[in-house]
């Protein structure tokens, strides 16, 4: 939930690509819907997972924020479809996805050998064929995809929680002390450097002895826990 | 042995224009080389100039023999050029030649091997590349270094078990006397163990392998002290 005293921040970033600066802020709308209220209220996800009343949730948005920043928060909290999430490729896919260039479904080979298998396979009638299908659809949603740094396109689909999102500043900030003053050979060079500097920091194990890939797992893990939960509750 | 040739630095300010500059340039270079290329000695140029060693020699030469009703002088003449701008290491002229003289050849796996790179650093088009170095490993089986960059690019996607896997099939294929591709492949493929697997013992067998092949390999040296220190050892 949307803290009620509406607060301005304003903050300057560089990034190597104008694609990831305008993902990372795709990144912090998707931090906002998971993130608790001060006071430990639901966030808009669960809101919407637990009620399915979108328009209750955006209403708690300050009026401050534009229409366009408005219909993000409302698609990205458009209920999940019942087979492929076609809409991962959509969605920023947190810190661990920000500097990747934009992809879609013509670059990913894992549903295209997914998809021809079931094309060659042989299969009796069409209630079956379509059964099979739709297993294809449910093991590409739960299987960590390498196109998105290991997440899975259901972790991509939730969105990162509040540990991410303290995990995505420090990182930020990291790499603009680092590269900061550095000459590039190019665009692809700025991203190539920031990319091994992400590589190498989330593997590199935190004060408490995680990596930052863990922690972000183990959140996205949690939050997807949490809405089925959210979604059993509002079905019974 | 690639012969001598007289090179200097290109130097050609940014534009349309500036291309055309860039080629009159690299026909200047070629010309004080006393490289005339005529019909009966195109072939031999281009292997001198654009590979002058095995296994690429072998490899153009197959290219050669099998697209010669299709290219000839004019092909050899762009393929010269190139190489001048490769002597030069103007990377943006490389990736816009490329792009401007070749498209209307047959692809040429041995050339985009050696482009993709610049078009990486340039241009930062993974996708691109990433077929490009698909086609290299498929149409050039023995060579180890498009597994290598493979495992590079997907090190940088943050697929980690992808990157392992073509690290691994570069180690296999990499020749005992390329001390450079040799050492570059150990260095990797130790890192990402260490990222993978936190397995520091097979990390530090791949980074001594790495300098045992290139003895003065500053970022293996140093990897090796860090991981003496404590478990982290990816510099960032």
């Amino acid at each position: 939930m949307v803290n009620h005293k509406p607060r301005l921040e304003l903050r300057m970033r560089s990034y190597p690509t104008r694609a990831s600066a305008e993902r990372s802020a795709l990144m912090e709308i998707e931090f906002s819907i998971n993130a608790p209220g001060a006071k430990g209220e639901p966030s808009m996800a669960e809101m919407v997972w637990s009620t399915g009343d979108l328009q209750r949730a955006l209403a708690n948005l300050p009026p401050i924020v534009p229409p366009r920043v408005r219909r993000e928060f409302q698609r990205l909290l458009q209920p999940w479809p019942q087979g492929r999430y076609v809409d991962a490729y959509r969605r920023s896919g947190g810190i661990l996805n920000l500097f990747t260039p934009p992809w879609d479904e013509r670059q990913d080979e894992v549903w295209s050998k997914l998809l021809t298998a079931w094309k060659t396979k042989t299969l009796g009638d069409e209630t079956s064929r379509q059964s099979a299908l739709a297993q294809l659809e449910q093991q590409w949603n739960n299987t960590p995809h390498p196109f998105f740094a290991g997440l899975t396109p259901a972790q991509v689909m939730v969105g990162g929680g509040p540990q991410e999102a303290k995990l995505a500043g420090e990182f930020l900030t990291h790499v603009e002390r680092t590269l900061a003053k550095r000459a590039f050979e190019g665009e692809g060079d700025a991203l190539i450097k920031t990319l091994l500097l992400l590589r190498g920091w989330q593997v590199d194990p935190q004060r408490n002895g995680q990596t930052p890939m863990r922690i972000i797992l183990a959140e996205r893990g949690e939050l997807l826990v949490r809405r089925t939960h959210s979604l059993a509750a509002a079905r019974s | 042995m690639k012969p001598k040739r007289k090179s200097r630095e290109l130097s050609v300010p940014a534009g349309s224009g500036a291309y055309r500059q860039g080629v009159r340039q690299a026909d200047e270079v070629i010309a004080q080389n006393d490289a005339e290329i005529r019909p009966d000695n195109w072939q031999q140029l281009v292997l001198d100039w654009f590979a002058p060693h095995e296994p690429d020699r072998s490899a153009l030469a197959q290219y050669i023999s099998t697209y010669r009703d299709q290219i000839g002088v004019a092909w050899a003449r762009e393929v010269l050029r190139l190489q001048v701008f490769f002597e030069a290491q103007d990377y943006e002229r490389i990736v816009e030649h490329y792009d401007r003289a070749f498209r209307s050849y047959p692809r040429c796996a041995l050339i985009e091997l050696w482009v993709a790179g610049y078009i990486l650093r340039t241009r930062g088009d993974f996708w691109r590349v990433r077929q490009m170095y698909w086609n290299a490993a498929a149409e050039l089986p023995s060579f180890a270094k498009p597994h290598y960059e493979l495992g590079f690019v997907n090190y940088l996607l943050g697929d980690f078990p992808g990157a392992l896997e073509q690290f691994d099939q570069a180690v296999v294929l990499v020749a005992a006397d390329d001390a450079e591709l040799g050492s570059r492949i150990f260095y990797n493929r130790g890192l990402v163990r260490m990222a993978l697997q936190g397995d520091q013992e097979a990390a530090r067998a791949d980074v001594e392998e790495a300098l045992r092949r290139r003895p003065d390999y500053a970022q293996a040296k140093e990897a090796l002290r860090a991981m003496k220190g404590k478990a982290r050892w990816v510099p960032w």
